[in-house]
C-alpha cells in the first residue's frame, strides 16, 4: 500500500464541485488569476517533491475513498454485480463533471480537446479490429458498443452514427452530464433508436448472460484516471465483453512528462483542460495495463496500444512510443 | 461500406411518426446535405459525394432555380462556342476525373493550352510562360472549357450515378430553423422552404448559390470587398488560323492595359474566347459597335500603343479604317500577338461587372459556403472556377472524414478543416490577383519601370518562372 502523498489534495478535490473557478470554466469563461489560488500549492509544490509512486492495481492509494470491498480485488475473478454498495466511482469526480456538463458540446469550450481526440478513437478501434482475423465475426446487422463513463456522449454519439453500428449503450454515473448527452442526442435523427443512455455505474449494470447479448466493443475512454480502483473497475467491465470482442481504453501514463503536460501546462498554464480534471496520482502506465490483462488476469489476448500527442494548433497525432510518456489508447481482445 | 447517417428507412419511419403527431402542418424531409445552387460548384459537390462509396449513402438534395433540362441537352455545332468559358487547371481536371465527370464532358470542345504570353501594355515588358522542352501533352497549363460543357457533363455523370434528389425550377422562398418536437430537436437545423411548399431540413446546408447567396444571408455571414468599376467583356472570336503554334501548341495571350487586362484564350480550331476587363463606358461602346468595328478594336487592343487605343475608344464608328491606318505606323512582332481576329460570333458579345468579394468565413453551424457564394475574384488569373472546384474537393473530403469517424458532418467542428484549408489559400489568391490588377492600372510614375523590371527579371529566371507556371497549373507545391 502506497501512502497517499498528501491528504490536502483530496480535501480540495472534494470541494471542487463548489469551486468558483470550475463553475466559471464550465461557461467557457476563464477564471481570473486570483480565483484558482487554492489550487496552486496542490498542483505544484507537493507533487514535485514526491518520488514517483508505483501505482499498484491491487492496492490503490485512493482505496480509502471507496468501500472496503475494494480490498478484495486481488482475486482474479471479478466481483459480482450483486454487490450493490461497491463502487469504483469517486464522488468528487462526479461533482467535478457535473459542473462541466453545460459546456460539454461547446466546440470551443473546455471539452474541445476531447472532441478533437474522438476521431482517433475510431481509428484505433478500426486498427484493432482489422489486426486480427476475426474467428467469430459479429452479426451482419452491425457492431454493438458499451461505452462506460460516456460523459456528454462525444464517443457514444459518434459510434452510433457510424454506418457499421447496430446499437450503442452508454452509461455514466454523473446525472448532469448524462442529461446533456440525452438532450444532445435528440438533435440528431440519425442516432435515434441506435443510442441508449443510462445513468448508472458499471457495478449496477446487469451483466448479460448470453454471449450474443454481450458487446463487440466495450469502451472506457478517459475514465481510468478518474476511477478509484482501476483493477477492480476493469474486472467489472470484463463480463460485458463478447468472446472475440474488444475492451478499449485510453488514459495517461504517470510520468514527469504527463504531470508537466496534462497537469501543469494543460490545466494551469494554457488552460485548455478545465482545472481539477486530472489527478496525476490516478494515472496508469501502459506496462501496468499490459501486465494486468496478460499477466494477472486470464482470458485476454492481442494487447494493442497507440500513443498520441496533442500539439496545440495542429491537434492530436499518433506518435510511436509516446504511450510511455503521455496519452495513449490501449485495447485487449477477449479470447474467443 | 455505404454510409447512412440518416438511413432511408429511419427517416421514413420518423416521417410517419411526425405526420401522425402533427398532421395539420407539413413536416420537413430530413437530409444530410442540402445544396442550394446547381452551378459548377453545386453540381460538382453533389457528384463528388455521390461518386464516393463512403458518402454515396448520405441523403443529399440539390436545389436549383433554373430548369436543368436545357443544360442537360446542351448542344452546339462545332463552329459555335458559348461566350462563358473557364480555364480549368490540371488539378481541377484531375478532381473532375476522380469523381468520374471529366469523361462526360464533350472533349472535342475542350482546348488545352501550353503557353502563355503576358505583357505590359505600357512598356511592352513581357513574360513568356512556355515549358522548356516545348509542348507535350503532360505540360498543359490549363484547359479552356465552356461552363455549359462542364455543367452538362456533370449532369450526365449524375444521371449515370442515378437516384439523385434534384429539385429544379425550384425557388428558395425562405430558410428557417426547424422545430422541437417530443422526439427530436431540430431547432438548430436549417430548413429550406421551396416554392410549392416543400421543406427540406438539412444536417448541412451548402450555399453554392452564387455571389448574392441566400444561404450566406441566412447564416449571417458578411461578405466584404469592393467593385473594380470595371466590366468584363466576353465574346467568341474567329481567328485567321489555328494560332502561331498550330493545332497542337495553343497559346493564351494577356496584355495589361491601364484600363484592365485583355485576354484571348484559345478554343478548338480557329476559335478563341475574349475576356476584356475595361471601364463600364468602354464596355458599353464595345457592345454597341458593329461586328467589323468591334473586331478592329479587339485587334487594336493587342497591337496599338495605349494612347492610340484610347483614342479609338472615343470614336463612335469607323474603327476598322482607323486601325488599318494606324497599323501602318506601329511596329510590333506579329508572332508575339494573337493571330488577327476575322470574325465575332453573333450575339456572343456580353459584359458583367467585376468585383472582389470574400466572405468572413466559409462555415457556420450546419452551413458551408462554396464557390462564388464564398468568394468572387477578378478574372485576370482565370482562377474563379478553379477556386470553387478546390472548395468542393476540400468540403467533400471533410464530409467523408466525418462519415468515417461518426462525426455529425454539419457541425462547425466537422467543417473547421474545410474552412482552414480553403480560406487562407483563397485569400492569398484574391489578394495577389487584386494587387496585380492595381499594379497594372498605373500608367506612369516609378511603378511602371519597376513592374517591367520585375516581369523581365522573372522571365529571365527559369526556376522562378517554372515555379509560377506550376502554381498556375496547380502542380507542385500547393500555395494557392
Amino acid at each position: 500500500m502506497t501512502p497517499r502523498p498528501n491528504a490536502a489534495p483530496q480535501l480540495l478535490r472534494r470541494l471542487r464541485g463548489a469551486n468558483p473557478a470550475v463553475a466559471l470554466h464550465s461557461r467557457g469563461l476563464r477564471p481570473t488569476a486570483s480565483a484558482p489560488a487554492p489550487d496552486a500549492p496542490r498542483r505544484i509544490a507537493p507533487r514535485v517533491l514526491q518520488p514517483l509512486p508505483s501505482r499498484s492495481f491491487t492496492s490503490s492509494p485512493d482505496s480509502a475513498s471507496s468501500s472496503p470491498a475494494s480490498s478484495a480485488s486481488s482475486s482474479a475473478s471479478p466481483s459480482s454485480s450483486a454487490d450493490a454498495t461497491f463502487t469504483t466511482v469517486s464522488p468528487d469526480e462526479v461533482s467535478h463533471f457535473n459542473a462541466l456538463a453545460s459546456s460539454w458540446w461547446d466546440p470551443h469550450g473546455p471539452s474541445r480537446i476531447l472532441h478533437l481526440m474522438n476521431p482517433l478513437r475510431h481509428d484505433f478501434i478500426r486498427s484493432c479490429r482489422s489486426s486480427v482475423l476475426d474467428a467469430t465475426p459479429p452479426s451482419t446487422s452491425g457492431l454493438t458498443y458499451l461505452d462506460i463513463g460516456c460523459g456528454g456522449g462525444i464517443f457514444a454519439e459518434s459510434a452510433a452514427r457510424l454506418p457499421g453500428t447496430k446499437h450503442v449503450k452508454a452509461i455514466d454515473p454523473t446525472p448532469g452530464v448524462l442529461a446533456v448527452a440525452k438532450a444532445h442526442a435528440r438533435r440528431d435523427p440519425g442516432v435515434q433508436g441506435k443510442l441508449e443512455y443510462l445513468n448508472t455505474s458499471i457495478e449496477k449494470l446487469p451483466v448479460p448472460e448470453a454471449p450474443e447479448n454481450k458487446f463487440d466493443v466495450v469502451s472506457v475512454f478517459e475514465v481510468l484516471e478518474h476511477v478509484s480502483n482501476p483493477a477492480e473497475f476493469l474486472d467489472r467491465c470484463t463480463p460485458f465483453v463478447r468472446p472475440g470482442g474488444w475492451l478499449v481504453m485510453s488514459t495517461i501514463a504517470r510520468t514527469w512528462m504527463s504531470w508537466f503536460t496534462t497537469n501543469l501546462m494543460a490545466e494551469d498554464v494554457l488552460r485548455i483542460v478545465p482545472r481539477g480534471t486530472h489527478d496525476w496520482n490516478k494515472y496508469v502506465n501502459e506496462d501496468e495495463l499490459r501486465g494486468h490483462f496478460l499477466g494477472k488476469r486470464t482470458g485476454w489476448t492481442d494487447a494493442r496500444c497507440m500513443g498520441v500527442i496533442y500539439v496545440p494548433g495542429i491537434g492530436w497525432r499518433e506518435v510511436q512510443g509516446s504511450e510511455k510518456v503521455g496519452n495513449y489508447f490501449f485495447a485487449v481482445r477477449r479470447a474467443a | 461500406m455505404p454510409a447512412a447517417s440518416v438511413c432511408r428507412t429511419c427517416s421514413r419511419r420518423l416521417g410517419t411518426q411526425w405526420r401522425r403527431a402533427y398532421s395539420s402542418q407539413p413536416q420537413p424531409d430530413i437530409y444530410d446535405v442540402v445544396c442550394v445552387g446547381g452551378g459548377p460548384a453545386g453540381l460538382s459537390l453533389l457528384t463528388a459525394l455521390r461518386a464516393n462509396p463512403v458518402t454515396a449513402g448520405l441523403r443529399i438534395a440539390l436545389v436549383e432555380a433554373q430548369d436543368l433540362s436545357k443544360t442537360r441537352s446542351w448542344k452546339l455545332p462545332p463552329d459555335r462556342y458559348s461566350n462563358r468559358c473557364s480555364s480549368l487547371t490540371p488539378s481541377s481536371a484531375q478532381f473532375l476525373d476522380k469523381i468520374g465527370a471529366w469523361g462526360h464532358l464533350q472533349r472535342q470542345r475542350i482546348q488545352p493550352y501550353h503557353e502563355m504570353q503576358v505583357w505590359d501594355g505600357v512598356t511592352d515588358a513581357r513574360i513568356e510562360f512556355d515549358w522548356e522542352n516545348g509542348a507535350r501533352s503532360g505540360n498543359t497549363i490549363a484547359y479552356m472549357t465552356e461552363n455549359l460543357n462542364l455543367t452538362s457533363g456533370l449532369l450526365s455523370r449524375l444521371d449515370q450515378l442515378q437516384g439523385n434528389t434534384i429539385f429544379e425550377s425550384a425557388r428558395v422562398e425562405n430558410i428557417t430553423f426547424g422545430e422541437e418536437t417530443e422526439e427530436l430537436d431540430l431547432s438548430q437545423w436549417p430548413v429550406v422552404h421551396l416554392s410549392g411548399g416543400k421543406q427540406l431540413a438539412a444536417r448541412l446546408l451548402v450555399g453554392a448559390d452564387g455571389a448574392n447567396s441566400p444561404v450566406r444571408a441566412f447564416a449571417g455571414i458578411e461578405s466584404r470587398g469592393w467593385d473594380y468599376q470595371r466590366h468584363g467583356v466576353v465574346a467568341t472570336l474567329e481567328l485567321e488560323g489555328d494560332g502561331w503554334g498550330g493545332e497542337n501548341t495553343k497559346i493564351a495571350y494577356q496584355r495589361f492595359l491601364p484600363t484592365g487586362p485583355v485576354a484571348m484564350l484559345p478554343m478548338p480550331g480557329k476559335y478563341s474566347t475574349l475576356v476584356w476587363s475595361t471601364t463600364p463606358s468602354n464596355a458599353t461602346l464595345l457592345k454597341s459597335l458593329p461586328a467589323k468595328d468591334f473586331i478592329a478594336l479587339v485587334n487594336a487592343a493587342f497591337r496599338l500603343n495605349t494612347v492610340d487605343l484610347e483614342f479609338m475608344h472615343t470614336m463612335s464608328s469607323g474603327q476598322e479604317d482607323e486601325l488599318l491606318w494606324r497599323l501602318q505606323h506601329t511596329t510590333f512582332n506579329n508572332q508575339a500577338v494573337p493571330q488577327t481576329v476575322v470574325g465575332v460570333q453573333e450575339g456572343s458579345v456580353a459584359s458583367f461587372p467585376l468585383k472582389l468579394r470574400h466572405a468572413d468565413t466559409y462555415i457556420g453551424e450546419r452551413v458551408a459556403l462554396v464557390g462564388d457564394a464564398a468568394h468572387t475574384v477578378h478574372p485576370l488569373a482565370g482562377q474563379g472556377l478553379n477556386q470553387g472546384q478546390g472548395d468542393v474537393e476540400s468540403l467533400a473530403k471533410a464530409i467523408e472524414f466525418s462519415v468515417t469517424h461518426g462525426q455529425d458532418l454539419g457541425t462547425r467542428m466537422s467543417l473547421e478543416a474545410y474552412n482552414s484549408e480553403r480560406y487562407a489559400a483563397n485569400h492569398v489568391l484574391l489578394g495577389v490577383v487584386d494587387k496585380l490588377h492595381k499594379l497594372y492600372s498605373v500608367e506612369s510614375g516609378p511603378l511602371v519601370p519597376l513592374r517591367s523590371f520585375g516581369l523581365n527579371a522573372v522571365n529571365a529566371m527559369r526556376p522562378l518562372k517554372n515555379f509560377f507556371m506550376d502554381q498556375a497549373a496547380g502542380k507542385g507545391m500547393k500555395l494557392f
